[in-house]
């Protein structure tokens, strides 16, 4: 079985590769590329004129609810919007019900994630730091590392003690497991349901301080760099916390972070009359953190954008904004909102908005993703990106379960078309019939 | 046509103008005994999620002088009591042909959330932190009543306006008809920035009522104490009591009022509260003209009197 990508944009950062070529796959395994590579004869063909082929795009940061919150997503529904907005390699969050803090849960998702009915990407789960999540004892590290999880993380409830942190960031250090921190001190988060500012004053909404956000960066950046210890700081949403990250890098922790779509976007003053689908964590900020986090990204403090994926069933966001949960569901946006407003406005290259969405997530967490060179990958991973496409992102027809979206109605430029991980794995409306030929029965 | 009243914020000051008229002719024909005219008898739901004896009573009160008939929702022994939702909560009082609801709900925004559910007209009867649209007229009546206008005058809102819906309904309204207003209080009880909210931040009690017209005190609650932004109630009382010796640096006409209920000896002194320049049971009385007014205005779009 052979399929040709033909003349396309090839953008790998894996090998600094931006050139007009064609992309070869034979038995699910990327065999050549490049300007002037041999077509041959074929099975199928994709002609790429004037798309981008890239690495699939990889995802830190998604949560897929299962087990235990199967009406908010399922890792079926969740990996089909996963292949429908790019995505070859996602890894899921631990903070499912029960916490994935035992082994037979990692295996229970990933058989879950290799069926048939899934969306036949790669599915890498995040293993939780501590039992229960509940930031007291650690977990068994040593047999959720055997069973395949990729780095641990407590996820929206982090660890408080800094003496647990810094236990955890020592025998993580010996499994050479990285530890995904999501910063929040809740002593000054608690209660609180949006940034704390203007907007929080005028509509009587309890706010959350930034010092909420950059105490903990300040806190996990410390222990990382005294102990060594990998750490990956998840969704940074403050200007000081991208400055601390910095300091932290320039000092030389083991230290890399992301951010998040809604978070380079959307305003605190986006809550407008209490809309419940801008409620998220770390709470959206100001123009003035936008700056800063595109900057972060530009001159690359800011290794990568993850989606931070939070579906929730429809009742659970008819409700006051106070008591709505925290989250957005963002796979099948992310792609859309970057080209638009990352790579359009000049801040990414395409090669970097790649780099940031796929090469780099692979690289923090030693995924078998993020590139195009033959071999590297046990099997052929790449997306197809229209970058002129304009559409326009509906919420109500996604593939995710999670309508939450703050996108839905936006126009973007530039979108996914197909997803191909071994195989195909979705074919956008939109991509061209013309575009495909193909030899088999 | 029929309309709500969620927020002093979102209104027009026309509007606010009108509810105001319509409160002074309720009150004129309710005094000499006359009937208040409406266009239909109305069935209105009063849906306390959070207890108020004091603005219950008084929307009961003003649908008496309405003659509106009235479905009384308490919060204990109900069905959210059994975890309903508000959205079906609300679904449940719109398809039993209730014409409008009057709720006070725990949450800021939840007024605006469940009018949405409703469709018909809904008064906001007190959201979270957010607004208290009918203490706010009310106390315009008071203050027009006792000072012959609403514009230019200073109005000093004092305590902790960080948690006061009343302080933010107040600060709109009277920004709106033309006064100006300052917030008084401890910074552990201010919001940390104020943004679009309309007024000045004093932190200092004699800077801030210096020169007022009015002195509004608001009620401290005893969660403060417990939540680590006042040390005690006399922490507060040494700096921020509106008290004979205090109101001295207000203008001397000045007027004080308090939307209750008050804690006496705390916000504001016995003397204070009970002496010639309070117009707290005026509040208490004009409350009642101005719910009577809003909830004739919900139907009677063009305020025919």
């Amino acid at each position: 079985m052979r399929t040709v990508f033909k003349n396309g944009r090839i953008l790998d950062p894996s090998q600094e590769l931006d050139v007009i070529g064609s992309v070869i796959v034979e038995d699910g395994q990327v065999v050549d590329l490049g300007e002037d590579v041999e077509i041959g004869e074929y099975d199928e063909l994709y002609d790429c004129t004037g798309l981008w082929i890239a690495p699939g795009l990889v995802d830190l940061h998604a949560h897929l609810r299962e087990p235990g919150e199967e009406r908010r997503e399922t890792i079926k529904s969740g990996t089909q919007a996963a292949a429908a907005g790019g995505f070859t390699t996602i890894c899921c969050m631990p903070n499912t019900s029960p916490p994935l803090d035992s082994p037979s849960l990692v295996d229970f998702i990933l058989d879950k994630a290799s069926s048939p009915e899934a969306g036949g990407i790669f599915v890498q789960p995040i293993g939780a730091l501590t039992k229960g999540q509940l930031g007291k004892e650690l977990g068994d590290l040593a047999a959720l590392k055997m069973a395949g999880v990729a780095a641990v993380s407590d996820e929206g409830g982090p660890v408080q003690d800094a003496s647990v942190m810094m236990r955890a960031m020592e025998f993580c250090l010996q499994l050479d497991l990285p530890i995904m921190v999501h910063c929040e001190d809740v002593t000054l988060s608690e209660g609180g349901c949006m940034n704390d500012g203007p907007t929080s004053a005028m509509l009587g909404l309890p706010g959350i301080p930034r010092s909420a956000e950059e105490i903990m960066i300040m806190r996990n950046g410390v222990l990382a760099l005294n102990t060594g210890c990998r750490v990956h700081f998840m969704r940074l949403s403050t200007w000081g916390g991208v400055e601390m990250v910095r300091q932290f890098k320039y000092l030389g922790a083991p230290v890399t972070c992301e951010v998040c779509p809604p978070h380079l976007t959307l305003t605190d003053e986006h809550v407008g009359e209490f809309d419940p689908m801008f409620k998220t964590t770390p709470p959206l900020r100001t123009e003035v953190d936008i700056d800063i986090l595109m900057q972060g990204l530009a001159d690359g403090t800011i290794d990568a954008i993850a989606s931070d994926h939070s579906p929730y069933a429809p009742f659970e966001v008819e409700v006051p904004f106070e008591d709505a949960p925290m989250g957005m569901s963002t796979l099948e946006s992310a792609l859309g909102v970057v080209l638009t407003h990352v790579t359009a406005k000049n801040v990414l290259s395409p090669l970097e908005t790649i780099r940031k969405m796929s090469t780099a997530p692979a690289e923090i967490l030693g995924l078998d993703a993020g590139s195009l060179i033959p071999g590297k990958t046990p099997m052929a991973q790449l997306v197809l990106i229209d970058p002129n496409m304009e559409w326009v992102f509906d919420a109500t027809r996604t593939f995710s379960q999670g309508k939450n979206s703050p996108f839905h109605g936006w126009s973007f430029v530039g979108k996914p078309v197909l997803t191909f991980c071994g195989s195909e794995v979705y074919r956008d409306s939109l991509f061209g019939e013309e575009r495909y030929e193909h030899s088999l029965a | 046509m029929s309309r709500s009243l969620i927020a002093i914020r979102t209104m027009e000051t026309a509007q606010i103008q009108e509810l105001i008229d319509m409160a002074v002719r309720i009150k004129d024909d309710v005094i000499h005994d006359r009937k208040v005219s409406v266009a239909k008898r109305r069935t209105v739901g009063l849906l306390f999620f959070e207890n108020s004896t004091r603005t219950r009573v008084s929307f009961e009160q003003a649908c008496n002088y309405l003659d509106y008939r009235i479905v009384n929702f308490a919060g204990s022994g109900s069905s959210m009591n059994k975890g309903e939702s508000l959205k079906d909560t609300i679904l449940t009082l719109k398809h039993e042909r209730l014409e409008a609801v009057v709720m006070r709900h725990r949450s800021s925004g939840s007024a605006q959330l469940a009018q949405g559910y409703f469709g018909g007209p809904m008064v906001n009867a007190g959201d979270g932190q957010h607004e208290h649209p009918t203490q706010a007229l009310g106390d315009a009546l008071t203050v027009l009543e006792r000072k012959g206008r609403l514009d230019g005058l200073k109005i000093a809102i004092v305590g902790d306006v960080m948690h006061s819906r009343v302080a933010r309904s107040n600060a709109w309204l009277f920004s709106k008809l033309g006064s100006e207003v300052r917030f008084v209080g401890p910074r552990t009880l201010m919001p940390s920035s104020m943004g679009m909210l309309p007024g000045e931040v004093h932190y200092d009690l004699r800077q801030g009522i210096s020169g007022a017209d009015i002195v509004m005190c608001l009620r401290l609650q005893k969660e403060r104490m417990t939540d680590g932004r006042l040390s005690s109630i006399g922490e507060f009382r040494r700096l921020y009591q509106v008290n004979r010796a205090t109101l001295k640096w207000a203008k001397e006409d000045a007027i004080v009022m308090h939307p209750g209920p008050m804690n006496r000896g705390v916000e504001v002194d016995d003397l204070t509260a009970d002496g010639p320049k309070s117009v707290i049971s005026e509040q208490v009385e004009n409350g009642v003209f101005v719910r009577a007014a809003v909830l004739k205005w919900i139907f009677e779009e063009g305020g025919v009197s």
